[in-house]
C-alpha cells in the first residue's frame, strides 16, 4: 500500500477577530490509497479545518502535508488550482451551481479543466447513472431532494477522476434514511472502484462505517480506531 | 478552460439578472448613444457647411476689401494694379460693385441686391455657379444686360415667374440725396439654382449688371471689393500673393482667401465635435461607474459560488476573465444598441430642425446676399466613429469592470466558501 496524503506537525491558527484560535495544534496522519478514512470529533475540534488544508482549500500556519510526495505548502496559487483539480469535494451544503442542471453542474469541473461539450457531457451522464440519478438529469438543484443533490455532488466530485474524495459532513443536512443510502454509495465507490476517501462527520454510527476512524478533540489526534467491516 | 465555456458560463450569470443586466446596459446605451448622435449631427453638418461653401467659394480665389476703418476705398482701376503687382500668381482680377436697390417687373418691385461685374471674368472665376439656366450670359453685353440669380426669377421655388428670360426690367437705386434713378434692363439670363452663400462668388438673390453700366449707373469709380483667381490653390501662392497685394495697399486692404477661411471653419467644428463628444464620455464613464457598481454587487452576492469555483479547480485568471467577460457582454451589448439607438435619435434630430435651419446673414459683411433656403443636413456615421464608439463602449466596461473581477479573482477558496 502507498501513502497518499501525509501531514506533519500541521498547525493552523485563525484570528478570530483579535483573539488567535489554534483550530490545529500539529496533527500527524497518513491516509493509504483505497482506503476509507472517517474524522470523527465534535464541532471545533478541527476536522473541517484539517480536511480544508488537505484539500489545498487552505493554508496551514506550520507544518507539511504531502499528496502522492509533493509538498503543497510550497505551491503556487496557480498549481493549488491545478491540485484541487485532481481532488473530489463534497461539502456538507451540497453547493451546486443553483441556475445549472444536475448535468451542467456534474460538467462545471471538466469544463474548467477545459473538456470539450461531448466528451463532458457522456461523462457527466455516466457518473450520474454511477450515483443513480439517471432519470434526474435535467432537473436544476432546487427540484432535487437533499439527498439526490448530494448525490450530484459526489457525481461532480468524481467528475476530473480525481485521486481521492474529500467530504465534509456529507449527511450533516439530510435525513437518516437518505444518509445511509448515501454512505453506502460511498462505500460501493471504495470498494468497486477503489477510490481513496475522507470522510469528516461528528456521527459515531456513520464514522464506524469506514476502514479506519480517526479521533480529534481540540486541534489534535487523540485516538485511532479500525473499524471490523 | 476554453474562451467559449468562459464566455457561455459569463451569460448565465448576467442571465440570472436581467433587469439589472438590462439597466446597466441602459447606462451604455446612453452614453454611446449620446456620443454617436452628437458626432454625426455634427460630422453631417460640417459637411453639409463645407459643400455649401464649396460651391460659392472658389478655393482658388482673394478677396481683397478696403479696411472700412482706413476711409481708403479700392477703385475699378485697382485691378490693373493687383494684375502687375501679382506677377504670374494673378490670371484674374475683377472689380466688384455691390448697391442694395430694387427690380420692378409686371408692377411688381422686388428688393435685390446689385452686382456690377465683368461677365466673362466673372463666369471664369465661378465657373460652376455663375452659369444660365435659361437665356446665354453674353461675353460682350449691352448696357441694359441682366443677369439674375434663379430666387429673383422665382422667388416662391413654385414656378410662378417674377420675371424670366427676355422681360424688360426697371432697375431702381437711390442716390444722394434720396433720389431714385431707374434704368430699363433686359433680362438675358436665369442662373442655375446655386443654394448655398458665398464669399465673394454668385447668390440667387442677386442680380448682375455689366461694370460698365453699374459704374455710370451709380456714379462711380470706386468698387467694393476684387476678386482676384490665383494660377493655383497652393498655400505658398495664396500667401504670398495676399502678401503682395496687403503691401502694395499700405495695409489698407483686406486679404480673405477661401481656402484659409474653409480651414478655419473646419477647424472650429472639429473644436465643437471635440467638445461634444467629451460631453457625452462623460455620460458613458457615468455608465462605466454603474458598471462597476453592479458587478460589485453581483461579485459579493456570488462569493460562494467563486468560492464553489475555485475548489473544481478554478484558476485566478479564469475567474478574473469569467468576470471581464461579464462586463464586456453588457459593454458590447450596450455600445452596439448605442449605435443604432444615436443614429436614429441622429436622424429624428435633424429632420426636426432642419426645417427652420437657415444659414443667411452668416457671412453678411462680404456684403454679398447670402441664401435664402436653409441646408439640409444629413447626418454622417463614418466607420471610424462606429467602430471608435463600439470599442469606447467595450473598453470603459472593461476597465470599469477590472477591479470587481480582480476582487473576485483574489477571494480566497475557504473564505468564499464560508460566505452566507
Amino acid at each position: 500500500m502507498t501513502t497518499i496524503i501525509e501531514t506533519l506537525n500541521l498547525r493552523k491558527v485563525y484570528m478570530l477577530g483579535k483573539v488567535p484560535v489554534e483550530a490545529l495544534r500539529g496533527v500527524n496522519l497518513k491516509v493509504e490509497e483505497g482506503e476509507f478514512l472517517s474524522v470523527l470529533g465534535p464541532s471545533g475540534s478541527g476536522k473541517s479545518t484539517l480536511l480544508n488544508l488537505i484539500g489545498a482549500l487552505d493554508k496551514p500556519t506550520d507544518g507539511k502535508i504531502f499528496i502522492e510526495g509533493v509538498d503543497v505548502t510550497t505551491l503556487k496559487d496557480g498549481q493549488l488550482a491545478d491540485l484541487r483539480r485532481r481532488i473530489g469535494f463534497v461539502f456538507q451544503f451540497f453547493n451546486l451551481i443553483p441556475r445549472f442542471t444536475a448535468r451542467q453542474n456534474v460538467e462545471l469541473p471538466m469544463a474548467i479543466a477545459g473538456l470539450g461539450k461531448e466528451e463532458r457531457r457522456r461523462h457527466a451522464e455516466e457518473l450520474l447513472k454511477v450515483v443513480g440519478l439517471a432519470d434526474r438529469m435535467n432537473h436544476k438543484p432546487a427540484e432535487l431532494s437533499g439527498g439526490e443533490q448530494q448525490r450530484v455532488a459526489i457525481a461532480r466530485a468524481l467528475a476530473n477522476n480525481p485521486r481521492f474524495l474529500l467530504m465534509d459532513e456529507p449527511t450533516g443536512n439530510i435525513d437518516s434514511k437518505n444518509a445511509m443510502e448515501i454512505i453506502q454509495l460511498v462505500k460501493r465507490l471504495n470498494q468497486e472502484k477503489g477510490i481513496t476517501i475522507i470522510m469528516v462527520t461528528h456521527d459515531q454510527r456513520l464514522a464506524s462505517e469506514a476502514n479506519r476512524t480517526v479521533h480529534m478533540l481540540d486541534g489534535l489526534i487523540v485516538d485511532e480506531t479500525v473499524n471490523k467491516p | 478552460m476554453k474562451i467559449t465555456d468562459i464566455f457561455s458560463y459569463a451569460f448565465s450569470a448576467i442571465k440570472l439578472r436581467k433587469l439589472r443586466a438590462g439597466l446597466t446596459t441602459l447606462g451604455v446605451v446612453i452614453g454611446i448613444a449620446a456620443i454617436v448622435a452628437l458626432l454625426s449631427i455634427t460630422q453631417g453638418l460640417q459637411v453639409a457647411i463645407a459643400t455649401q461653401l464649396k460651391k460659392g467659394f472658389a478655393t482658388d480665389t482673394l478677396i481683397v476689401t478696403a479696411r472700412s476703418e482706413s476711409g481708403f476705398k479700392l477703385l475699378v482701376n485697382d485691378t490693373k494694379t493687383i494684375e502687375e503687382i501679382g506677377g504670374e500668381n494673378v490670371t484674374i482680377s475683377l472689380a466688384v460693385i455691390l448697391r442694395t436697390g430694387y427690380i420692378k417687373s409686371g408692377g411688381q418691385t422686388s428688393r435685390v441686391t446689385i452686382v456690377g461685374v465683368d461677365y466673362a471674368k466673372y463666369a471664369e472665376i465661378y465657373s460652376s455657379t455663375f452659369t444660365a439656366e435659361e437665356g446665354a450670359i453674353p461675353q460682350n453685353p449691352e448696357n441694359s444686360s441682366v443677369v439674375v440669380g434663379k430666387r429673383v426669377s422665382d422667388p416662391w421655388s413654385n414656378g410662378t415667374l417674377f420675371c424670366k428670360t427676355g422681360d424688360n426690367v426697371e432697375i431702381i437705386w437711390t442716390s444722394r440725396p434720396f433720389k431714385n434713378e431707374t434704368y430699363m434692363g433686359n433680362v438675358v439670363a436665369v442662373l442655375k439654382e446655386i443654394g448655398g452663400f458665398s464669399l465673394g462668388g454668385p447668390s440667387d438673390t442677386s442680380i448682375y449688371i455689366p461694370i460698365k453700366q453699374a459704374q455710370t449707373f451709380f456714379k462711380t469709380e470706386e468698387c467694393e471689393m476684387i476678386v482676384v483667381k490665383l494660377r493655383n490653390d497652393d498655400r505658398a501662392t495664396i500667401e504670398s500673393a495676399a502678401k503682395a497685394i496687403r503691401e502694395a495697399f499700405g495695409g489698407q486692404v483686406t486679404v480673405i482667401s477661401s481656402t484659409a477661411i474653409l480651414n478655419i471653419i473646419s477647424s472650429v467644428f472639429s473644436t465643437i465635435q471635440l467638445f461634444l463628444a467629451g460631453i457625452a464620455a462623460i455620460s458613458l464613464l457615468v455608465a462605466g461607474i454603474g458598471i462597476m457598481n453592479i458587478m460589485i454587487v453581483s461579485m459579493m452576492e456570488r462569493t460562494r459560488e467563486i468560492g464553489i469555483l475555485k475548489a473544481l479547480g478554478m484558476k485566478n485568471r479564469q475567474v478574473l476573465l469569467i468576470f471581464l467577460s461579464e462586463a464586456a457582454i453588457i459593454g458590447l451589448l450596450g455600445a452596439v444598441i448605442g449605435v443604432g439607438a444615436g443614429w436614429g435619435i441622429a436622424q429624428v434630430t435633424v429632420r426636426v430642425f432642419s426645417t427652420g435651419v437657415g444659414f443667411g446673414g452668416a457671412m453678411r459683411q462680404t456684403n454679398q446676399a447670402a441664401l435664402a433656403n436653409g441646408i439640409t443636413i444629413s447626418p454622417v456615421l463614418t466607420p471610424s466613429v462606429l467602430s471608435g464608439a463600439i470599442a469606447f463602449g467595450l473598453i470603459v466596461s472593461l476597465l470599469f469592470g477590472l477591479y470587481p473581477a480582480w476582487r473576485a479573482s483574489k477571494l480566497k477558496p475557504v473564505e468564499a466558501l464560508r460566505y452566507e
